[in-house]
Parts: C-alpha cells; sequence; structure tokens
C-alpha cells in the first residue's frame, strides 16, 4: 500500500533530477536488444527492452521499470558514450588447398582488412589460422600456423601499427563449416583477423 | 623474449604507444629503447617488485583516453594511455573532466564517463577449457558497456557490481550510472 503511493512520487524524483543508481538497456550494435538483470536488496528486476531503466537498489519505492528518455542519456551518459572504443571486428581469409597461398578474392578482401585495421587506428589484432579437414590433425594445426604466419608477416611489411598482435592456429579444431575427417572444404581454409 | 614482451606491454604506461608498436611489429628498435627496455625490466627484477611468474598476460588495452584518467594495478597508479595493457585486479579512475574507453580481449567493449571508479576482479576467457569469467565493479561514475563473447557462450559468468546491487548480463548494451 505505502509502496504504491510511493511509486508516482519516486518516478516524478527519478525523471527529474536521476538521483541514485540506475542502469539502462540499449540496442546493441547489431540491432538486438539482450537483457539484464538486477539483483539488489529487492530481489531481482528483468530488462529486456531498449531505453528501459531500473534503479539499482532502490529500497522498495517506486522498483520496477522505467522508460528512459534520450534527453536523460545523453546527459548522464554522453560522455561515456563518447569514449566508446572502436568495435572488435572480424575477417576471414581464404587459402589454395594445402598451402598458404591465399585464394585470388582474398588477396582483394585482405588490403581492405588491412585498410580497414589501418583507418581504426592502433588496435589489438590476433591472426588464427584454420584448416580443412583433409590431411592429418598434427600437419593441420602447423598449417593453420604456417598461414596465420604468412598474414602476420604481409601485416607486418605494411608498417600497420598495431598494440598487440598474436599469431595462433586453431588447425581443422574449429571448422567454420562442419564436415567429417578427411574433406576439402575450401571455406575451412582460412585465417581469421580478429580487431579491437 | 616472450616474456620481455608481455613485461613491455604490461608496463607500457612508460613509453609512447608508438614506441612500444615499434618494438612490438617492426622489431626494429632502436639500441637506445632496447637499453630502456632491458634496465627497467632488470630494476623489476632486481627490486622484486615483479618476477616472472607475477607477470600477468594483458586481458584488455585501453583504447581512448580523455582529460584525467588513471590506471592502478599492483599498487601503481599512472596515467591512462592509449594502447596500455590493462590485467586483472586493475582499477580505472577518471577525474572530474576525464573519460577513457577499455576493449577486452573477448571483444568485451567498456567506457566511463567523469568521475568514475571502476575494478576489474575476475577473468577468464578461455573457451577451449569452458573457462568463462568475467566479475567487475563500479563503485561510482558511469559505464557504458558492450559484452563480448564470454557473455555469448555463458551469460550468467559476467555480474558487474554497484554498491546497491549486482547486474547480471545477458549479452547485451547497457549503460549504469552510479551517484557518489
Amino acid at each position: 500500500m505505502l509502496q504504491k503511493r510511493f511509486a508516482p512520487l519516486c518516478f516524478a524524483l527519478l525523471t527529474g533530477c536521476a538521483t541514485g543508481n540506475y542502469v539502462v538497456l540499449l540496442e546493441s550494435p547489431d540491432g538486438t536488444t539482450g537483457a539484464v538483470v538486477i539483483e539488489d536488496a529487492q530481489g531481482q528486476t528483468r530488462l529486456d527492452r531498449k531505453h528501459q531503466g531500473a534503479v539499482i537498489g532502490s529500497s522498495g519505492f517506486g522498483s520496477g521499470p522505467f522508460e528512459v528518455g534520450n534527453l536523460r542519456i545523453a546527459r548522464d551518459f554522453s560522455a561515456a558514450l563518447a569514449a566508446q572504443p572502436a568495435l572488435p571486428q572480424r575477417f576471414q581469409l581464404y587459402f589454395k588447398i594445402g598451402s598458404a597461398e591465399l585464394t585470388e578474392e582474398s588477396e582483394q578482401a585482405i588490403e581492405d582488412a588491412f585498410e580497414t585495421i589501418r583507418q581504426r587506428g592502433p588496435s589489438a589484432v590476433s591472426v588464427i589460422g584454420h584448416t580443412d579437414t583433409l590431411s592429418g590433425q598434427r600437419w593441420n594445426e602447423q598449417l593453420g600456423l604456417i598461414r596465420a604466419k604468412a598474414v602476420a608477416e604481409m601485416l607486418r611489411k605494411r608498417h600497420i601499427e598495431v598494440i598487440d598482435l598474436r599469431v595462433s592456429s586453431h588447425g581443422e579444431r574449429n571448422l567454420l563449416i562442419k564436415t567429417p575427417d578427411g574433406v576439402s572444404e575450401p571455406r575451412n581454409r582460412r585465417v581469421e583477423i580478429s580487431v579491437r | 623474449m616472450a616474456e620481455a614482451r608481455g613485461a613491455v606491454h604490461r608496463f607500457a604506461g612508460h613509453w609512447p604507444a608508438t614506441e612500444v608498436t615499434l618494438i612490438m611489429v617492426t622489431r626494429i628498435a632502436p639500441v637506445g629503447k632496447i637499453a630502456r627496455t632491458v634496465l627497467v625490466l632488470g630494476f623489476l627484477t632486481a627490486s622484486g617488485v615483479v618476477t616472472a611468474d607475477e607477470i600477468s598476460e594483458p586481458i584488455g588495452y585501453i583504447m581512448k583516453v580523455q582529460g584525467e584518467a588513471t590506471m592502478t594495478s599492483r599498487g601503481q597508479t599512472i596515467d591512462a594511455r592509449v594502447g596500455q595493457a590493462v590485467i586483472i585486479g586493475a582499477t580505472l579512475r577518471t577525474g572530474a573532466q576525464g573519460s577513457m574507453g577499455v576493449t577486452l580481449s573477448d571483444n568485451t567493449v567498456m567506457s566511463f564517463g567523469p568521475n568514475s571508479e571502476f575494478t576489474l576482479d575476475e577473468y577468464q576467457f578461455e573457451p577451449a577449457h569452458e573457462e568463462l569469467k568475467l566479475s567487475a565493479r563500479i563503485s561510482r561514475g558511469t559505464l557504458n558497456f558492450i559484452s563480448g563473447v564470454i557473455a555469448k557462450l555463458k551469460p550468467e559468468a559476467v555480474e558487474l557490481k554497484t554498491p546497491t546491487g549486482t547486474i547480471g548480463v545477458r549479452g547485451t548494451h547497457f549503460l549504469v550510472k552510479v551517484s557518489e
């Protein structure tokens, strides 16, 4: 009873002068909206719509989700939002069978990838080599690494500034297209460049 | 060499990011810089501040800085700069006009507005061994959070603590404000 009477008052306070700790859900970069669950002395509150907000530790008054407008988001979070780093990106480059030679399409794609990395500014880069399941597991581990090293070498030669560069192989353990053992699959013969 | 390079990352704060990049990427660091690197490492070893097994892997990097911003790890506070490695246990702080952005190795993207204080308590990102955990704390200020691979693979493994409650992250983008 008491809670109900206080709810409008607290809502007015919230929208007016933003007292207390609160969380707001936004749309994710991929266009979907996820969810957060707030756990405090009052129990659990789940938010799953964009611009939905909730007080954290509301002591019972006006608990429950509320709408947070763009104005309030801008007022409270514009500095935090402006400091958001560039979103991580991924590039897949494909190779000719059994070799560290890029396919013709990927020769162009790698130039586009390098240009994107250059424009992002110094980033942390992971280069991960993969193979199909055609050869033995041990050789595929090596082949993946040879491919990854070839891509890393190209990156170095272009003098693109990076903060961190990691080169590794997943061999045939991380197939893009799931196949049985001993299958030639062009889309699995690849190097993934992950930039963040 | 791998360890030495790890250390260079950790203490990247002592050099402008571009110098670190030179050492890392082109590996044609001028003699002076190598000498300085060796000197600092030598000092750390000699004084026992950091031993080899204590050198932590970077779990992320500072990607954006504006105004007053610092990072405290292992009792040392340094001015935050782009390219500095963030390790487990690090506390990030921003001043009245400061802001800062950090990207973690699992692609979690975070940024902070003015007067913020944030600590990364736990972090495990070993998908192959199913070791996944991200636990952090914001004690004041504002945070913009875009979850990464850990939240995608194991949503219940990501939590953000505030002084008045905990936010469980189910793979998403959200904002938090903690008033002082």
